[in-house]
């Protein structure tokens, strides 16, 4: 490993990058895009659920009912309509979430002690809204019913009842439930990906489709110095992204982390570097840049995004795919930025996915050496 | 042939097999110092295969050899310090200028950073590029990159030249310059070890081997090889012996 060799192609690869619109696109647009585009469109949090309301019964109990609905800051009720099928035909064109439906003779129901029952419809379309939803006015209507209880047993001249379990809920790490908290973290993993090895993906490609490679062949450049000298300028710009995403995540997002960001620089280093030799392996391998290419989307990038516990729970999936998420470097990252990012972990709970992370650089490296010998560098 | 410490190149039962393809087989054959040398063959010969074996970019399936002293096995490192190689498509990186090549060739060959500045100048005013250094290669016309290519590959002032097919896709004016400039190197003590297929280049040998499907079909300087060929036609030119040779290894 000669410093002055690995200098000498560092800075080529350098030129090629600079002078590589598409290259330049994917190493800068492309993660602002991302950020600005998961920060701001891909909400996961669920404000109000647009909902209709079908008033048959019509009297104050009903009209009490529906004023308490919309006042709740859940629900946002769009319109008041007159039958049950325009409401199916709502829901049916996707102008409303939920349409909820009070029978006629609903408060004589109620008024004679027998159970009232309330139709509530949901577009089950998106199952993660639809689910959110669902809570939303079970509890609601849990509330509605215990108000009544309560109100009837003190009109009755009963002492003042107390409900006998009150649960005391209150989420940590991420106190408001908000997405983003967890979404920014993730951005950076997908970036990350992106930049490092879809970039890098082409660099050795390139030498081959150009015939540059018989060159470099001919001269006293090992395979280290090669992987090496190539790997800096991208490894370099992996990291500006990372930190231009963490400053974006706080200016626009107000995500801050709770734990040291030298934690997350030592974890993105890591990362990067896992990254970056998936990247030149897949170049070595496929020797073409289109090839390359696409087999760094499916096999880095789609599994980051999807496998890695950061838009979807792996807590959900099939067996298979949850063995599958343990060997994609990007689930232990997030892992890590969550700890860093929501829980404000230290290195003392953190390290086994960093180990992991190194392990994973350190065989990724090998194998790319290996590949390069066999092809005589 | 063993031992003779003047030369240069020295190969005996050089063998390259692809799978059970043979592509040299067993050629032996030896370089002076000092010499310009020349591969012949038609395309497929095994002429990029034995140079690329010589300037230690693959390795040999069987035999010896020794390139500026060090054996083509176990130094290939070595060989590469002390040789250039330029390929038939000039391999240089066409998204840089004519400079930004040279400083990485220069660093690749660890030069030193003090001899850098002169060796700059010297290679661009000796492929006469000096009023493009900074334009894109891209940009330059297939002669210009061709100097390029060769300035680049002599940078670190190596013993051994090799060149394969150095001047293909290149004007006929552009060539003449081209083996002048070879043979200013050669007088300057450099060995120049050069594949091709153009005849008229072949002459400016000193010595020549011709190969054929991997074997050699003839070996000796220009003239001799016409002689020991046609020895009954006076009036007969490489160009003949050439075909000649290589019909008769086709049957």
């Amino acid at each position: 490993m000669n410093p002055v060799i690995i200098k000498a192609i560092a800075r080529k690869e350098f030129y090629h990058l600079v002078r590589d619109f598409r290259s330049m696109y994917l190493a800068f647009m492309i993660p602002l895009l991302l950020i600005l585009m998961f920060g701001y469109a891909l909400s996961l949090d669920v404000d109000s659920v647009r909902t209709v309301v079908v008033d048959h019964d019509k009297t104050e109990v009903s009209r009490d009912f529906v004023r308490k609905l919309n006042a709740s800051s859940y629900f946002e009720i769009t319109h008041h309509l007159n039958d049950s099928s325009t409401a199916v035909r709502y829901l049916d064109q996707g102008l409303t979430t939920m349409a909820i439906v009070i029978p006629p003779e609903w408060t004589e129901d109620l008024k004679a002690d027998r159970t009232a029952s309330l139709q509530v419809l949901i577009d089950g379309s998106d199952p993660n809204f639809a689910g959110i939803s669902r809570g939303y006015i079970t509890a609601f209507v849990e509330a509605y019913n215990r108000d009544r209880l309560i109100s009837f047993l003190n009109r009755k001249g009963m002492e003042v009842i107390k409900p006998p379990v009150d649960g005391r809920i209150r989420v940590w790490f991420n106190e408001d439930l908000d997405s983003r908290n967890f979404i920014v973290p993730g951005i950076i993993a997908i970036i990350i990906m992106i930049v490092g090895a879809m970039l890098t993906s082409l660099v050795i490609a390139r030498e081959y489709e150009n015939g540059t490679m018989e060159t470099i062949r001919s001269l006293p450049v090992g395979g280290g110095e090669l992987l090496l000298g190539k790997a800096i300028p991208y490894f370099l710009i992996a990291l500006i992204d990372v930190l231009v995403a963490v400053f974006m995540g706080q200016v626009l997002f107000g995500v801050v982390m709770k734990s040291s960001f030298s934690l997350l620089v030592l974890a993105s280093t890591i990362y990067i570097s896992v990254a970056l030799s998936l990247g030149l392996l897949i170049s070595i391998a496929t020797k073409s840049q289109l090839v390359a290419n696409q087999m760094a989307i499916l096999i880095t990038f789609l599994p980051s995004l999807l496998l890695s516990n950061f838009v979807f729970p792996v807590g959900n999936m099939p067996r298979i795919f949850q063995l599958l998420t343990c060997i994609i470097p990007a689930t232990y990252f997030i892992d890590i930025l969550n700890g860093i990012y929501l829980r404000g972990l230290g290195i003392a709970h953190l390290w086994p996915s960093y180990l992991v992370l190194v392990g994973m650089l350190i065989v990724l490296s090998n194998i790319g050496f290996a590949l390069l010998r066999r092809e005589g560098m | 042939m063993n031992n003779s410490g003047s030369d240069a190149v020295m190969v005996e039962d050089l063998e390259k097999r692809f799978g059970r393809f043979v592509a040299v087989d067993k050629i032996s054959f030896a370089v002076k110092k000092g010499e310009v040398f020349g591969l012949l063959g038609p395309n497929g010969a095994g002429k990029s295969t034995t140079i690329r074996m010589l300037c230690g970019i693959i390795a040999p399936t069987s035999g010896y050899g020794r390139v500026a002293g060090h054996d083509i096995f176990s130094e290939p490192e070595a060989i590469k310090h002390a040789i250039g190689y330029m390929s038939q498509k000039f391999s240089l990186y066409e998204d840089m200028t004519p400079y930004e090549n040279i400083r990485f060739y220069l660093g690749v060959y660890e030069v030193p950073q003090e001899a850098w500045k002169e060796r700059i100048e010297w290679v661009l005013d000796m492929a006469r590029l000096q009023d493009v250094r900074y334009r894109i290669t891209r940009e330059l016309p297939p002669g210009w990159r061709q100097r390029l290519a060769l300035g680049c590959a002599l940078l670190h002032r190596p013993e051994i030249l090799f060149l394969d097919e150095p001047t293909s896709g290149v004007d006929p004016i552009t060539r003449r310059s081209f083996w002048e400039f070879i043979n200013t190197l050669a007088a300057q003590g450099v060995t120049v070890f050069v594949t091709t297929h153009y005849m008229d280049e072949a002459r400016n040998c000193q010595r020549l081997v011709m190969i054929n499907e991997g074997k050699i079909a003839a070996m000796g300087s220009p003239s001799e090889i016409i002689a020991e060929v046609f020895p009954c036609r006076p009036e007969a030119d490489l160009s003949d012996v050439f075909i000649h040779l290589m019909a008769r290894r086709g049957e």
